[in-house]
């Protein structure tokens, strides 16, 4: 393929994608919505810890817990604290950040597995305060999540607004600050990683000694990897609570962060493109199975008795994780790369002259 | 203005095993200088602890006013010393200049927030590093593979790629630890040339460790040799191959093996 018409290919492609995202919440219904939000806070989340893990090789089993503090931190900043809601995101933000900083001592010399250990911690100790902090966690029940609102307008249900004949509640608002979000989180990420410190990320993961020796600052950087990653989590927590419109302790626990795993390894570690996948993949499928169970074998409804859907979805990516492991090393991403690698070759059978791509980085 | 790199009795101990035992030799500014002993000598180790990898039990290791043994690895970089590994150490996916902007991160500042917000200055600075790193690859005759993953190269070209990647950093010291091993003759003499190029056109100094007589005896100016972590001998090279120490530690005790 020449190189101008893959720019046409990969324009059309992306497009669709844009185009497709913006006419989505004129055609889905609510139930469609939530799950699409869902999986772009997930994305957001994912993006960050793909960051950590994927790109750096710090393991961390924590992600949940700075997903809570975004959530409960932007609850509380603006709900007790009055702060206009917008403010109280950017600061939710700010605070997981400085959550991950309080870590970073922690974060910068522990390394892979070890480090996976230790943010374990996190997660208990998260889930005690999240239980026990009343006042400020509402406790068992959690809290409600006041509805953002920018420059007067409101992402919730009412005041009414029609848009071409559909009714725009929260979800159709807040769909379109969800690809806002997570458009900018994927842009930032993406700089990250084909810059100068992706490039002294990824020597870390994969030859810590010549990291050093080049220059770069390892214990700095493995803790300044981790304050980013908790950022994307806290992103990812105000973006969740708005969306369920409540802030819960039990959402924040240790499934949520293995849940954040198995995305970036269905995915594909270490890239923007395949910590997306992975969100989508590993947030839609409960949904499906949970919008489908009477017509599947095997998943009964919730409550039931039997294999409700939620189990289900978590043994299929359980499945979903070594299948990967074992044949995909790259994730889905690295599926359709390869894909893209194998077409132009068939193509090339018949046309011997056109050359095949080179490899992109990440 | 390149310093002399100055080692005196630094002594490591790894639990009960000694591997280096009050060693002592000093680096002349823009000298060859060449570290060789048989395996185990300590040679590696004694890389280790001038890069800050290692930290050694006792002694200094001074390069102009600094001390090395108390620094970090990312320190010792930042005071101009580079060095390539025994075992190839790139990123075999990324391709050969992404490989050497990596030996650029010293010299370049943009953060997390500069390449993350994608701001003009980072742009402009990788633009310029970018630059610097063509010419060195031109030099070291691995510009027509700049866009090529490391990992498909031959292994004598990414011996190259490594030691483009230390000239990166733009050193006043360079560490070789064992440039030519595992090549071809063609390739080591290729190599040797090479070395010998970095040092007339650069004038830094270069620190080799090469099990690779015939090259150290031609490109050295002097050598330090090594036997179970102890000197046995510095000097130039003539006299070093006629040390009767020196061809004891390498052929064995004559009489020994007699008996």
């Amino acid at each position: 393929m020449s190189r101008r018409s893959r720019w046409i290919t990969l324009g059309a492609v992306w497009g669709a994608v844009v185009v497709a995202a913006v006419v989505a919440p004129f055609y889905l219904e609510g139930f469609w919505l939530q799950t699409g939000l869902f999986a772009m806070s997930a994305a957001v989340g994912a993006i960050g810890i793909n960051l950590l893990t994927g790109a750096t090789g710090q393991l961390s089993l924590g992600h949940a817990f700075f997903l809570a503090v975004g959530a409960y931190a932007y609850v509380y900043l603006s709900t007790d604290v009055g702060l206009p809601t917008p403010l109280a995101a950017v600061v939710a933000v700010l605070l997981a950040g400085a959550a991950g900083g309080a870590f970073s001592p922690i974060a910068g010399r522990l390394k892979g597995a070890y480090l996976g250990i230790a943010t374990l911690a996190l997660i208990f100790g998260g889930q005690h305060v999240l239980f026990n902090a009343e006042p400020l966690t509402g406790g068992y029940n959690g809290r409600p999540v006041p509805p953002m609102e920018l420059f007067g307008f409101v992402f919730a249900d009412t005041p009414d607004l029609v848009l071409l004949n559909v009714p725009f509640g929260a979800l159709e608002r807040l769909w379109f600050l969800g690809l806002l979000v997570l458009a900018a989180a994927a842009a930032f990420a993406r700089g990250v990683l084909r810059g100068r410190p992706g490039l002294a990320m990824n020597t870390i993961r994969d030859h810590e000694i010549a990291a050093g020796v080049m220059g770069v600052p390892v214990a700095r950087y493995r803790a300044g990897v981790f304050v980013l990653s908790s950022m994307y989590g806290g992103l990812a927590g105000v973006l969740v609570a708005l969306v369920f419109q409540r802030a819960v302790p039990d959402y924040f626990g240790f499934l949520l962060s293995l849940d954040y795993l198995a995305m970036i390894v269905i995915g594909g570690l270490g890239s923007v493109a395949g910590a997306v996948i992975g969100a989508v993949f590993v947030s839609l499928l409960p949904q499906l199975l949970t919008r489908y169970s009477d017509s599947l074998p095997l998943v009964a409804e919730p409550g039931s008795g039997g294999v409700s859907p939620a189990e289900a979805a978590r043994i299929l990516y359980g499945a979903a994780v070594v299948t990967v492991v074992l044949f995909l090393p790259g994730g889905l991403l690295g599926l359709a790369t390869r894909l893209r690698r194998v077409i132009p070759r068939i193509k090339e059978l018949r046309w011997p002259n056109s050359a095949t791509a080179p490899a992109s980085r990440r | 203005m390149i310093p002399e790199l100055v080692v005196s009795d630094v002594t490591v101990r790894f639990a009960g095993l000694v591997a280096l035992d009050s060693v002592s030799f000093t680096v002349r500014p823009g000298s060859t200088h060449a570290l060789i002993g048989p395996n185990g000598a300590g040679k590696s180790t004694c890389f280790n602890v001038l890069s800050g990898v290692y930290r050694a039990t006792s002694g200094s290791v001074r390069f102009g006013d600094a001390e090395l043994t108390a620094s970090r690895p990312h320190q010792v970089a930042a005071l101009g010393v580079a060095r390539t590994f025994q075992n190839i150490a790139l990123l075999p996916r990324l391709t050969v200049r992404d490989n050497l902007m990596l030996g650029r991160h010293r010299l370049t500042r943009s953060g997390f927030v500069s390449a993350g917000l994608r701001l003009p200055s980072a742009g402009r600075e990788a633009a310029r590093h970018g630059a610097r790193v063509e010419e060195i690859a031109a030099f070291v005759g691995i510009a027509e593979v700049l866009p090529t993953p490391v990992g498909l190269l031959p292994y004598g070209t990414q011996k190259r790629v490594e030691l483009a990647r230390a000239l990166c950093m733009e050193p006043r010291l360079l560490l070789l630890d064992e440039p030519v091993a595992g090549m071809n003759s063609e390739e080591r003499r290729e190599m040797a040339d090479l070395i010998v190029s970095v040092r007339e056109s650069l004038g830094i100094s270069i620190l080799l460790v090469e099990h690779d007589m015939g090259m150290v005896m031609r490109i050295a100016d002097s050598v330090t040799v090594l036997d179970f972590g102890r000197r046995i001998a510095d000097g130039v090279p003539d006299e070093i191959q006629r040390d009767p120490e020196v061809i004891r530690a390498y052929l064995g005790d004559i009489e020994e093996s007699a008996s």
